[in-house]
């Protein structure tokens, strides 16, 4: 497996701040990994993820996609690459269709093939969104169900790596369930890269993941 | 048809009433404006006082350099009052837009100037000075809307600006929406004013030309220059601030600059 991002030496502060969000963090992400990150609420778990697709900028350290520094790349480029979805599930106010296909008419992703109806219908069931149906309103959607669309809206561009923002914060724990089993398969039948961040407790049933935690300013390896 | 009614100082006055019962208003009502209002009303006598002065000298000696100082001025006092109502801190709009004022109300007041109405030399203070005013004073609002509604636009929405960043959506396909309910916010005024004139109201250039004894038909063409200009000229300043001011609201690696208020 080679190294698909490499984090080096990483330190994030917010201007005006008297400490640093955290600092010297370094972490490997191989490829087809299941990397978890857990933390307490400030730690830095979302500005950690924001920071691997520019969302962010870090003051120091570097970031390689695939051997390279993420700035060198543009930065829609990198995010057709790097697929980030973000804690609250955003909808525009169109359709579900419409909002699945959104990121097909950005010009980074012009030369990806859109699915067709069938395939994203078939998509919906995949991710326990049966009733739905493509002509619907998306602004209409429980948040449950907007946060697997974001994901799926998210694979549909098919991204070498996923980063997901405490996907299950804002869902019971029906909905919760549902995406952490979505998240497993995508690594394991789609072979899907993710780095996910979480203050749950969840751990991966069917993935051998590496957990780490962030805390103190520091990232640590907590299980292998 | 030719003779002007002169108003006298006492007459002058007399329009006062006006101010009295907009302050007696505010007084009834406690809307807090009596201050507000009594500022305005003594700006406005003082600031057009001023500038009939300065019309009548410039008039007299014809000069280019005083005409163009009378532009710049103009143009420095309109970039103040929108930089009073636009109180944003994080991007630095001022320099682009006032840059942008300067560019685009020359090239506008010099095309109707001198093309449109033919005056020799181009710069005829009678024209251009005029010109100027009605654009920059329409096209000053316009642009102070539309950056106002833009900044508030791209807090206000920026989890959805940043879930199409996320999507691979550059800074321009993000802020789209944002950057277009900007721009039309700020041109609608001009084009509404285009919908009722000559039936909900008589423009102020009309009237004074009328009430200065040009003949009303003369007056209308004049009048249907100035509103195809004033909708022309907002947009384009509107437009090309917005797309500078935008490009502004994102750092390097095209993510969004303005944080919540």
């Amino acid at each position: 497996m080679t190294h698909l991002l490499e984090i080096q030496n990483l330190a994030f502060s917010w201007p005006g701040a008297e400490f640093p969000v955290f600092e010297h963090l370094d972490l490997t992400v191989r490829e087809g990994a299941f990397i978890l990150v857990r933390g307490a609420s400030g730690t830095g778990k979302s500005t950690l993820l924001r920071l691997c697709c520019r969302l962010n900028r870090p003051q120091v350290g570097v970031i390689l996609f695939r051997g390279r520094n993420i700035v060198e790349t543009a930065p829609a480029v990198l995010r057709s690459m790097i697929s980030y979805v973000a804690q609250i599930p955003q909808m525009t106010d169109m359709t579900v269709g419409e909002n699945l296909l959104l990121p097909f008419s950005f010009a980074a992703n012009r030369n990806k093939i859109a699915p067709s109806e069938e395939a994203l219908e078939q998509m919906l069931a995949e991710f326990y969104l049966e009733g739905v149906s493509l002509g619907q309103s998306a602004l209409k959607l429980s948040t449950g169900q907007k946060q697997r669309l974001a994901i799926m809206r998210a694979i549909l561009q098919q991204p070498d790596l996923m980063l997901l923002d405490e996907p299950t914060s804002a869902l019971d724990p029906e909905s919760a369930a549902m995406v952490f089993s979505i998240m497993e398969r995508l690594n394991t039948e789609r072979k899907m890269t993710i780095l996910g961040v979480t203050h749950s407790d969840y751990r991966p049933e069917t993935v051998v993941a590496l957990a780490y935690r962030l805390e103190n300013r520091r990232l640590t390896l907590t299980d292998a | 048809m030719n003779q002007i009614i002169d108003i006298s100082i006492p007459q002058l006055l007399l329009a006062f009433v006006f101010i009295l019962i907009a302050q007696a208003s505010s007084f009834i009502y406690h809307l807090g404006l009596n201050r507000d209002i009594s500022v305005g009303a003594l700006r406005t006598f003082a600031q057009l006082f001023l500038m009939g002065y300065v019309l009548t000298f410039i008039l007299g000696t014809q000069s280019l350099l005083l005409t163009l100082a009378v532009f710049a001025v103009m143009v420095v006092s309109a970039m103040f009052i929108v930089r009073g109502r636009v109180k944003e801190k994080q991007v630095a709009y001022v320099l682009p837009t006032f840059l942008t004022m300067l560019v685009t109300y020359f090239a506008t007041a010099v095309f109707v100037s001198g093309f449109i109405v033919g005056t020799t030399p181009w710069w005829e203070p009678r024209y251009f000075i005029p010109t100027l005013g009605m654009v920059i004073g329409n096209s000053m609002s316009a642009i102070a809307i539309a950056l106002e509604r833009m900044f508030r636009d791209m807090r206000v929405q920026r989890d959805v600006v940043e879930m199409k960043l996320a999507l691979g959506a550059n800074y321009r396909e993000a802020s789209d929406e944002v950057f277009r309910n900007a721009v039309t916010a700020g041109m609608i005024p001009s084009i509404n004013a285009m919908m009722g004139v000559g039936l909900v109201f008589i423009p102020g250039m009309m009237s004074g030309q009328i009430l200065s004894g040009t003949d009303p038909l003369v007056a209308i063409r004049y009048q249907i220059v100035v509103m195809f200009m004033l909708v022309g000229s907002t947009a384009l300043t509107s437009i090309i601030v917005m797309l500078i001011v935008r490009k502004r609201c994102f750092g390097s690696g095209e993510e969004v600059l303005l944080t919540p208020r």
